[in-house]
């Protein structure tokens, strides 16, 4: 079967394609051969252009590439182009990386002059046939210009994601995006178009992964949600828990700072369409750790208070100091607080309060402490409780807004 | 006898009143330079205090890690420390040329001394300032990744390199003022290996049982790595 699916590299320079695919995801060659046959499947006359990240295929030049003939013209045509970068390593902490490689998708896809392009970045549990083209699809028949994945997630998955990025992003711009860094992602040409223009205007480059949807949502373009069952996470390194929120969020609030004017406009929340059925997954049984995550956040309230002190107001400190010493099964982070925390933490990364490498260093603690807490609450409230929960927090997130726009436009002024 | 007794205190005093009459220029020149110096000094002084109100320059030190400045300083303002210290400095400028308007031999290199001296003293002072600043940045961040490991005595490893880096910082502002060369050096060494060693001694006895918990999970990871790399490993907690 493999021999069939298998391109054969005839060469034939590539001007324009209907659609790049780039495949950063670690998938062995069986699963690169099924998503060979799986694009050849489309209907034609589709022209896809697939980026080889592999470093040996990089002679080739992008203009130029090797076809993977249908048989028939019913069936799309599948290009295989050399890639301006190389495949990301796995290093759980390389999203800076990871952008390097979307940024090169973007590119490959300008020069191509696509209509759109799409990265698969992760693996899920349960492969499902044809999803490349569920993520593309909304692209070509429904004229949307991002289409961003809605995993169906367990409770302990993706929470830097489910409590700082997601609901601070649906706070901000008023639409509810459940994972607006993808990482797996279908971009139209016009999304491209607006990211590079942006980034002209500005005079430097965004991080694409943590622009994308922003730029998409100020710019007033459409924006949509496809299902997909749960992805495959990183393990976690607790060595590196700092590096991961400096890593993730230091894009995320720079992308916050510029675009102020936009997401001061923007009032409550409406959800987006979305695509495909929503699937369940069965709950993880494994014990947490809550009791390690409470030490880190107590020994961060013990000895970087006087950090802390520096970015958070003086109400926000004394809510903390209450946690001090409560039993660990009694130990609850109010969402209010946690929001308060993460608009100050935001606000102190524009004004450069202290050193940005220092300051979202010093959020981890109190990121595990409201892990520790919201794992707390789901062990209470039992197993329907997480979206309840998350609910609950991106509306907290919405309605501590006005916290966060009366000391964006005076820091100095409102400090309560 | 008399007569040349007189004679002699006659001379002693014409001599007196020639000295002094020689001396009164230079007295002149030395309160017309003070006096001048300390209007500049006053001018400066509040071109400052305004110059760092405006910058908030207060608030900015606070942030910046110098906090206890404020302790040290007049009303615990360290912009009223600042622009002070410019005033004084301007001060003992104007009263160092004064003296120089002396017509006098020792007058002139003592000046002369002094003013070669200065290039010392701010270079001390800038090795002071910086080592002061390093310090303080490394201190932060010592603390931070030890409080983000998890370690119980983050503290201590933060102040002992803090306190690293002071001792060093000051041992070379005292050789650029070359005051006891060879003191400094001795107690320069004493303290930075004590403070080492202490350090070392401490966190290697504190965090014996850390380094067998590494290594046992060293041993074990290779074991669970393909198990890990399933769905969901042993820990279900999963931040990206």
């Amino acid at each position: 079967m493999e021999t069939d699916v298998t391109p054969q590299p005839v060469q034939e320079p590539v001007e324009s394609v209907d659609l790049v695919v780039s495949i950063l995801a670690d998938f062995d060659s069986d699963a690169i051969a099924k998503t060979y046959q799986e694009l050849r499947a489309l209907p034609g006359p589709l022209r896809i252009a697939v980026l080889e990240n592999d470093q040996r295929e990089r002679a080739e030049p992008v203009s130029s590439g090797a076809a993977v003939r249908s048989e028939d013209q019913k069936n799309a045509v599948v290009f295989q182009v050399s890639s301006p970068s190389a495949k990301p390593d796995g290093n759980p902490t390389g999203v800076s990386r990871l952008s390097e490689a979307y940024r090169s998708v973007f590119a490959a896809a300008a020069q191509l002059q696509a209509r759109g392009c799409c990265v698969m970045a992760s693996k899920q549990e349960s492969e499902k046939p044809g999803w490349i083209w569920q993520l593309a699809q909304p692209l070509f028949d429904k004229k949307v210009d991002l289409v961003l994945p809605h995993y169906a997630r367990r409770k302990f998955e993706g929470l830097l994601n489910n409590s700082i990025v997601a609901p601070l992003m649906r706070a901000l711009y008023g639409k509810r995006v459940n994972n607006p860094m993808g990482p797996d992602i279908a971009v139209s040409q016009r999304l491209i178009q607006a990211m590079e223009a942006r980034a002209g205007a500005n005079g430097n480059r965004r991080h694409p992964l943590a622009s994308l949807t922003s730029t998409a949502l100020c710019e007033n373009l459409q924006v949509a949600e496809v299902h997909f069952g749960a992805r495959i996470y990183p393990p976690t390194d607790w060595t590196a828990m700092s590096s991961v929120l400096m890593d993730v969020l230091s894009p995320v609030f720079l992308d916050v700072e510029r675009n102020a004017p936009c997401w001061q406009r923007a009032r409550a929340s409406a959800a987006l369409p979305s695509f495909g059925e929503p699937r369940h997954v069965a709950e993880d049984k494994s014990d947490l750790d809550v009791a390690r995550m409470i030490e880190s956040f107590q020994l961060g309230n013990r000895e970087l208070l006087e950090i802390w002190g520096l970015v958070l107001p003086p109400a926000t400190l004394f809510d903390l100091r209450k946690l001090a010493h409560p039993p660990a099964d009694r130990f609850r982070m109010s969402d209010e607080l946690w929001v308060r925390i993460v608009y100050d933490f935001a606000l102190a990364h524009r004004l450069g309060t202290i050193s940005r490498d220092h300051l979202l260093r010093s959020l981890t603690p109190l990121y595990l402490g409201w892990a520790a807490s919201y794992a707390q609450d789901l062990k209470d409230a039992g197993a329907a409780s997480p979206e309840q929960s998350l609910e609950r927090l991106s509306l907290a997130y919405e309605a501590g807004k006005s916290y966060l726009v009366s000391r964006w436009r005076w820091p100095d002024r409102f400090n309560p | 006898m008399w007569q040349q007794v007189k004679q002699a205190l006659a001379d002693s005093t014409a001599h007196f009143l020639t000295v002094l009459a020689k001396l009164l220029p230079g007295l002149a020149a030395l309160i017309v330079a003070v006096l001048m110096s300390v209007v500049l000094a006053w001018i400066l002084a509040v071109f400052a205090r305004r110059l760092l109100a405006s910058l908030r320059f207060d608030e900015r030190l606070g942030r910046w890690g110098f906090a206890s400045l404020a302790g040290w300083s007049p009303q615990n303002s360290p912009t009223i420390l600042v622009s002070r210290s410019l005033a004084a400095l301007v001060v003992v400028s104007g009263f160092l040329i004064g003296v120089a308007a002396f017509d006098f031999e020792w007058t002139y290199w003592f000046v002369q001394a002094i003013f070669a001296y200065i290039p010392n003293v701010v270079a001390a002072f800038v090795i002071l300032l910086v080592g002061n600043i390093i310090a303080r940045f490394l201190a932060r961040s010592v603390l931070i990744g030890a409080v983000n490991l998890n370690l119980q005595y983050a503290r201590f490893l933060s102040i002992g390199v803090k306190w690293l880096v002071i001792v060093l910082a000051v041992a070379m502002a005292l050789e650029h003022l070359r005051i006891a060369p060879g003191v400094v050096q001795l107690a320069f060494g004493i303290l930075f290996g004590g403070i080492v060693l202490s350090m070392a001694l401490a966190v290697g006895l504190g965090s014996k049982d850390f380094v067998t918990k590494s290594l046992e999970r060293d041993a074990k990871k290779a074991a669970n790595e393909l198990r890990v790399s399933k769905s969901v490993g042993v820990d279900p907690l999963r931040h990206l």
